[in-house]
C-alpha cells in the first residue's frame, strides 16, 4: 500500500497546520430547514443521496479515518440498521454515484468495504446505542423477518410500540438467510445484527405463516396495527417449452435449499453436500416449495450438477452460479438476454463469479429446454439484439430470427427473479402501492420488495424504516422526528491534495482451493486497519461545503487558476426551483455580467486549492450533515 | 454534404485508417480527424513481436508515416487520450481536458490484452504485447536478458516463444487451455501443441496456474507457480488474447457488451455514431454469433464500410466465414484471425518489399468486401445528390 501508516512530508505539514486551526477554532452549528440547504445537501453528497437509507457516508468514512470504528457503526447503524450485512452484500448504489468515480476524477471510493471495516474492526465490547421513546402501548404485528420486516420491527419498538413478527421460516433474516448464500454473508454475524434488534424487546414467531397458520384479518384484530413485509417469492417463469422436466431448478428455490441444508448443519463441506444432494437425503421442506415454484420438484437426489446453465443476470443468478461451482459443478455459464454492461450485479461480484471459472453468454434468451427421459439434455438459444424504443424500458432486447443454437447441459436454473404475491398473505389486502406505505386495508400496511418488486437489501431497509414512521403516525397522530441540515463551520480542508492519487484499495479474498473445501468459508476477508486508513483517506468528504463570501471577494480569479476542475464558476444568475432549491448556475464569460464567484459544490473535489490561495481570505468551508431532530427539541 | 461537418475517428489502427482514407476518397472536403493515444503514426501490431525481437527496425513496422495524412488533408492528434464520449453535446473529452466536437463519430479504438482475474493482482508485474507503447525499452532488455516467462497460449505467445528460443534465449511458457479465447483447447490439441513447441527448447507446463509473482530489488521477477515450480525470470509476459477496448464509452449511452454494438452498416444504436474493427460487435448470420472482429483484415473491411457510410452511402459490410488456421499443428477454424505476418515468418525478404508490402493489407482489401445496395440508398439520395 502507498500510504500504509507512513506521512509524506506534505502531509506532516498538513496535520501540523490542522492541529494548530482546531486549536484556534470555536465551532459555529446551526440547524436549518431552509430547502435550499436540503438542496444543496442532496447534490453536494451524490453517494448519501443515492443511499435510501440516506447514510451519513462521509461522516462515517472520517471517523474510520480516526480510527473511531465504533462511532462509525454507530452513524451507520443509525441510518441502515445493519452495517456488518450491508458491507457485506449491499448494492451499494452510493459507489455508483460516488463523486471520485466521475469521469476524470478515477474510481469510486470502497464506501461498502469501509462500511463491512468499521463493523470489523470496532472493539469486540462496542455498545450500540438508542434512544428510546416512552411505551406507547400500542401493539404492532410484522410479517416477514426480512430487512424489510426487521427494520420497521427495530423502529417500531424505538418509537415504543411492541412489535411482534411472524416469520414462515425457522429462522428470521429472509433472503438474508435463506436467498444470500454464506460464502458472501456469515451467519453468526447475520444472527449477531439481527439479535441487535430483538435485544430492543421485538418478539419474533418463527414457522408462523401468515395466510397459512394465522390470518391477517385476526393480526388485525389482536393488534394496532399490521405491517406486511413479506418479501418477494412468486418466481418469475421462463415460459419456454421444457420448463417441467426435472434439473430444471427456480433460482430461488435452489439458493433456499442450499442455505437450508447448511443451516440445519446437514453439511458442512462441499463433498459432505454432494453426497447429502445425490443421495438425496435431505429433507424437502414443505413451506420452501409450498407453492413458490411451478418448478416443485426440487429433489436432490437427482444426477449430480456437472454441466449448469443459469439463466439470468442478477444476484440471484450469480449466487447460484457460485453455488454450483461449490456444488462441484465443472461447468457453469450464465446466460443473459441483454449485455454485459446491463448486468444488474456490481463489478466486485463480477470479478469473482468470473475468477470462480463462471462464463457468461450475452444478447442470448432461451427458446426451449430440450429433454431427454425426462431430464434436461441442452438448451436451445436465441440470439437477442437491442433495440431502442421510445418510452421505459427504452431498451428491449429482441430475438433475433434464424438465430437458433443448441448448447448441452445437465442442469438449469432459472433466475429471472421473482414478484410479490398478495394473495399468499390474503385476499383481503388490495391497494398496495409502491410510493405509499399505506394499503387498502384500515390498520394494514407494507414495506420492502412486497409492496416495490425486487430490489435489494438496503432499499428494503429505507421502505421497513419509512413504513415504520407511517405506522407511528397512525397510532399516535404525531409527527415524531424532523429532518434538518445541521451547519457547522470547519476551519480546515481536512485532507491534503495527495490523498486524491491513492488506489483504491483490493477486498482481501481466499484463494479459490479454500472456496472449495470449505463450502461456506466467506470469501472476502475485510480490510486490516492500514487498508482502512488508506482506502478512508481516498473519500473527499463532500459533506464540506466551499463557500466564496461575495462581499469579500476581489474578483483575483487567483482561485479559478488553481482549480483542477470546472469548479469555480462566474456566474450571472442562479436560479431558484419551484421546491426552492436552487437550479444550474447560469455562467457567463463577460466580466460586466458576473454577479458572484462561485463554488459549483456538485463539480468540486474538496481539494483546498482555492482556500490555500485566496489572497481576501474569502473561502469558507461548512460541514453539511443531513440529521433526524426530535419535534419537540 | 457540408464542409462544416467534422467527422473524429478515434483509433489509429488499420479500422481507424480504413475509415478516414475511405472517407477521403469519396470526399475530398470532408474535415477529417484522427485521434490516437499511442505517441506513433499507423504501424502494423502483427509485427510488434518480431521488432520486439529485433528482426525488424521501427521503420519496416510502420503502415503510413505522418506525411500520408498531410498530403490526405487528414489532421492526426497523436498522444491524445479519449477519456469519455458526450453523445448528448457531440464532443469527446481527452485526457488534457480539451474538448473536441464531432458531427459524426468513428470509434475504432481497437482491443486491449485480455488480463485474466487470477492475475489482476500481478499486473504491475507482467508485460503485455499489445501496441507499441507497451514494449518501449523492451527491445534492449530482451536483448541483455537471459531468463523469460510467458503465460497463456496464444498464437502470439507461441510466435513470440519460437523468436526468443531462436535468440537462445530461455523460455518457460505456462500454457493456459483457455487463453487462445474465444476457444478452449482440448487435451488432444493441448498435446498436440505441447509436442510442437517443446521442440524449440522451451520448459513447457501444462495443467498449472500462477501462485506468485514476487519483483527482485535488483530487477527480474520470481514466479512461482501453483505446481511448487519457481523461476527466475528477467521479464514475465503474458497473452491471453485480446478484448475490445471500450471502457472509455461505456456509460455514454451506446449499448455496449464485450464491443460496442453494431449493425452491418456499423452504425451503433446512435445515427451518427460508427464502430469498427476489434473494438466493434457485430452479428454474423452465417455462424449465427455476435463477434468482436480481431483480426486487420476484418478491421479494414468494417473501417472502408464505415468510412463509406459517413461518406453518405449505404453499404454493408460482408461477413468473414469461418477459416482454419494452424496454431502449432492444431487446426482452428475461426473468422476472426489470419496471421497477417505470415509471409514474413516464411522469411519472404520484407526489407526488399518494404514500404509496397506495408499498404499492401490495406490495400489489397478491395471493395469485394463491401456490398453496396441500391435499395438501401433510397434514404441517403438526397445527401448524395447533394455531394
Ligand atoms: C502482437 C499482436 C499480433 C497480432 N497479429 C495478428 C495477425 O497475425 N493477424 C491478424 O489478423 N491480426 C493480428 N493482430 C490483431 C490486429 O493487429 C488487430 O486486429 C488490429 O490491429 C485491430 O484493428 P483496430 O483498428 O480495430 O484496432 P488497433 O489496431 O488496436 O488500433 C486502435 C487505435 O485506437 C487508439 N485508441 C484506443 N483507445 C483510445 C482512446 N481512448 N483515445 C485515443 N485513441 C485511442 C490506439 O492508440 C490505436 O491507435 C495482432 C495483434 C497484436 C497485438
Ligand atoms: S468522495 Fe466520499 S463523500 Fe464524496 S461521494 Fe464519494 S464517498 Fe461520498
Ligand atoms: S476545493 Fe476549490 S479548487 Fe478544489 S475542487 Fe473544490 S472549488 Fe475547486
Amino acid at each position: 500500500m502507498k500510504t500504509n501508516g507512513l506521512y509524506s512530508k506534505e502531509e506532516k505539514i498538513f496535520q501540523d497546520k490542522n492541529k494548530l486551526y482546531q486549536a484556534h477554532s470555536v465551532k459555529q452549528i446551526a440547524y436549518s430547514t431552509d430547502p435550499r440547504d436540503f438542496g444543496q445537501v442532496a447534490k453536494s453528497i451524490p453517494c448519501q443521496e443515492a443511499c435510501p437509507a440516506r447514510t451519513n457516508i462521509p461522516g462515517y468514512i472520517r471517523c474510520i479515518n480516526e480510527k473511531r470504528y465504533g462511532r462509525a457503526y454507530e452513524l451507520n447503524r443509525g441510518a441502515n440498521i445493519m452495517p456488518g450485512v450491508l458491507g457485506r452484500i449491499c448494492s451499494r448504489p452510493c459507489e455508483t454515484a460516488c463523486r471520485h468515480g466521475a469521469p476524470d476524477n478515477g474510481v469510486s471510493v470502497g464506501i461498502c468495504h469501509l462500511k463491512r471495516a468499521c463493523a470489523d474492526l470496532k472493539s469486540p465490547m462496542h455498545r450500540i446505542i438508542e434512544g428510546l421513546y416512552a411505551p406507547s402501548g400500542k401493539s404492532v404485528a410484522v410479517v416477514g423477518s426480512g430487512p424489510a420486516g426487521l427494520a420497521a420491527a427495530h423502529d417500531l419498538a424505538i418509537l415504543g410500540h411492541r412489535a411482534v413478527v411472524f416469520e414462515t421460516m425457522e429462522k428470521p433474516g429472509g433472503m438474508l438467510m435463506y436467498g444470500i448464500p454464506e460464502f458472501r454473508l456469515p451467519r453468526d454475524l447475520l444472527m449477531t445484527e439481527i439479535n441487535n434488534i430483538l435485544r430492543l424487546g421485538v418478539e419474533l414467531k418463527t414457522g408462523q405463516a401468515v395466510g397459512t397458520h394465522i390470518t391477517l384479518e385476526t393480526l388485525t384484530r389482536e393488534f394496532d396495527a399490521v405491517v406486511v413485509a413479506a418479501g418477494c417469492t412468486k418466481p418469475r417463469l421462463l415460459g419456454v417449452e421444457g420448463e417441467d422436466l426435472e434439473n430444471v431448478y427456480n433460482g430461488l428455490d435452489f439458493m433456499k435449499q442450499i442455505n437450508k441444508l447448511i443451516g440445519d448443519k446437514l453439511i458442512g463441506d462441499r463433498p459432505q453436500l454432494i453426497n447429502r444432494i445425490n443421495s438425496g437425503q435431505s429433507p424437502i421442506d414443505r413451506q420452501i416449495n409450498r407453492g413458490l415454484s411451478p418448478i416443485k420438484k426440487i429433489n436432490w437426489g437427482l444426477s449430480p450438477i456437472k454441466n449448469v446453465a443459469v439463466i439470468g443476470g442478477g444476484f440471484t443468478a450469480v449466487d447460484c452460479a457460485r453455488s454450483a461451482i461449490r456444488l462441484g459443478a465443472e461447468q457453469v455459464t450464465l446466460y443473459i438476454r441483454k449485455t454485459m454492461d446491463d448486468m444488474r450485479i456490481d463489478e466486485t461480484e463480477k470479478h469473482e463469479a468470473r475468477f470462480e471459472g463462471i462464463g457468461v453468454e450475452s444478447l442470448v434468451q432461451p427458446a426451449r429446454i430440450l429433454g431427454e427421459n425426462g431430464r434436461v439434455s441442452g438448451i436451445e438459444f436465441v440470439r437477442t439484439r437491442i433495440e431502442t424504443t421510445e418510452k421505459p424500458p427504452y431498451k428491449k432486447s429482441v430475438p433475433i430470427a434464424g438465430s437458433e443454437f443448441v448448447v448441452p447441459c445437465d442442469s438449469v436454473i432459472a433466475a429471472l427473479g421473482q414478484a410479490p404475491d398478495a394473495h399468499d398473505v390474503s385476499d383481503a389486502l388490495t391497494g398496495l402501492d409502491k410510493d405509499s406505505p399505506a394499503t387498502g386495508m384500515k390498520g394494514v400496511f407494507a414495506a420492502g420488495d412486497f409492496v416495490t418488486g425486487s430490489t435489494d437489501v438496503i432499499s428494503a431497509i429505507a421502505g421497513g424504516r419509512r413504513t415504520a414512521l407511517a405506522v407511528d403516525l397512525y397510532l399516535t397522530a404525531m409527527e415524531r422526528k424532523k429532518t434538518v441540515v445541521r451547519l457547522e463551520s470547519h476551519a480546515t480542508t481536512d485532507r491534503p491534495r495527495s490523498y486524491d492519487f491513492i488506489d483504491r484499495v483490493p477486498m482481501n479474498t481466499i484463494a479459490m482451493d479454500q472456496r472449495l473445501a470449505d463450502h461456506t468459508r466467506e470469501v472476502e476477508t475485510g480490510f486490516d486497519p492500514d487498508q482502512a486508513l488508506a482506502e478512508s483517506r481516498r473519500c473527499y468528504l463532500c459533506s464540506l461545503k466551499y463557500e466564496i463570501d461575495p462581499l469579500r471577494c476581489i474578483y483575483c480569479s487567483a482561485c479559478i487558476d488553481v482549480a483542477p476542475k470546472d469548479c469555480i464558476k462566474m456566474v450571472e444568475t442562479i436560479p431558484v426551483n419551484a421546491d426552492g432549491t436552487y437550479g444550474r448556475y447560469v455562467e457567463t464569460g463577460q466580466w460586466d455580467r458576473v454577479v458572484s464567484i462561485t463554488i459549483d459544490n456538485e463539480a468540486c473535489i474538496r481539494c483546498g486549492q482555492c482556500y490555500e490561495v485566496c489572497p481576501m481570505d474569502c473561502i469558507s468551508v461548512t460541514k453539511t450533515e443531513l440529521i433526524q431532530m426530535d419535534m419537540d427539541e | 454534404m457540408p464542409t462544416s461537418d467534422h467527422y473524429v475517428i478515434i483509433g489509429n489502427g488499420p479500422a481507424g485508417n480504413a475509415a478516414a482514407f475511405t472517407l477521403r476518397e469519396n470526399d475530398p472536403d470532408a474535415r477529417i480527424t484522427i485521434i490516437s493515444h499511442e505517441n506513433i503514426s499507423f504501424y502494423a501490431k502483427p509485427k510488434l513481436v518480431r521488432y520486439l525481437a529485433g528482426d525488424i527496425d521501427k521503420s519496416a513496422l510502420m503502415v503510413k508515416e505522418p506525411d500520408a495524412y498531410l498530403q490526405n488533408n487528414i489532421r492526426l492528434r497523436l498522444g491524445q487520450t479519449v477519456m469519455r464520449i458526450d453523445l448528448q453535446n457531440r464532443c469527446l473529452h481527452l485526457a488534457h481536458m480539451e474538448t473536441v466536437q464531432y458531427t459524426r463519430l468513428v470509434i475504432a479504438s481497437g482491443s486491449r490484452a485480455r488480463l485474466l482475474p487470477s492475475m489482476k493482482p500481478y499486473a504491475d508485474c507482467l508485460t503485455f504485447v499489445t501496441e507499441y507503447n507497451d514494449i518501449k525499452g523492451m527491445r534492449e532488455k530482451i536483448a541483455a536478458g537471459k531468463h523469460f516467462f510467458v503465460f497463456g497460449g496464444d498464437l502470439v505467445a507461441f510466435k513470440f516463444l519460437k523468436m526468443l528460443t531462436h535468440m537462445k534465449k530461455q523460455v518457460t511458457l505456462l500454457l493456459y487451455p483457455k487463453a487462445f479465447w474465444p476457444h478452449t483447447l482440448t487435451h488432444a490439441m493441448q498435446k498436440t501443441i505441447v509436442d510442437n513447441l517443446a521442440r524449440t527448447g522451451a520448459h513447457i507446463l501444462v495443467n498449472d496456474d500462477l501462485d506468485t509473482i514476487v519483483p527482485e530489488e535488483q530487477g527480474g521477477y520470481n514466479v512461482t507457480t501453483q505446481q511448487g515450480v519457481k523461476k527466475q525470470a528477467d521479464l514475465v509476459f503474458t497473452f491471453n488474447g485480446l478484448i475490445p477496448n471500450v471502457d472509455f464509452a461505456r456509460g455514454c449511452g451506446l449499448d455496449i457488451d464485450h464491443g460496442i454494438l453494431v449493425d452491418e452498416t456499423m452504425r451503433t444504436c446512435l445515427e451518427n455514431v460508427f464502430a469498427c474493427g476489434s473494438c466493434a460487435q457485430i452479428y454474423n448470420p452465417d455462424l449465427t454469433a455476435y463477434t468482436t472482429s480481431i483480426g486487420w483484415p476484418n478491421a479494414v473491411a468494417q473501417g472502408k464500410v464505415a468510412g463509406l457510410n459517413l461518406a453518405g452511402e449505404t453499404c454493408r459490410v460482408q461477413q468473414a466465414g469461418r477459416k482454419y488456421f494452424d496454431l502449432e499443428g492444431v487446426k482452428i477454424k475461426t473468422t476472426w484471425w489470419e496471421d497477417a505476418d505470415r509471409e514474413d515468418t516464411e522469411g519472404e525478404d520484407t526489407d526488399r518489399e518494404g514500404n509496397d508490402r506495408k499498404d499492401a493489407d490495406f490495400k489489397n482489401t478491395e471493395r469485394k468486401d463491401v456490398e453496396c445496395k441500391d435499395t438501401d440508398r433510397d434514404r441517403k439520395t438526397g445527401e448524395k445528390d447533394g455531394r
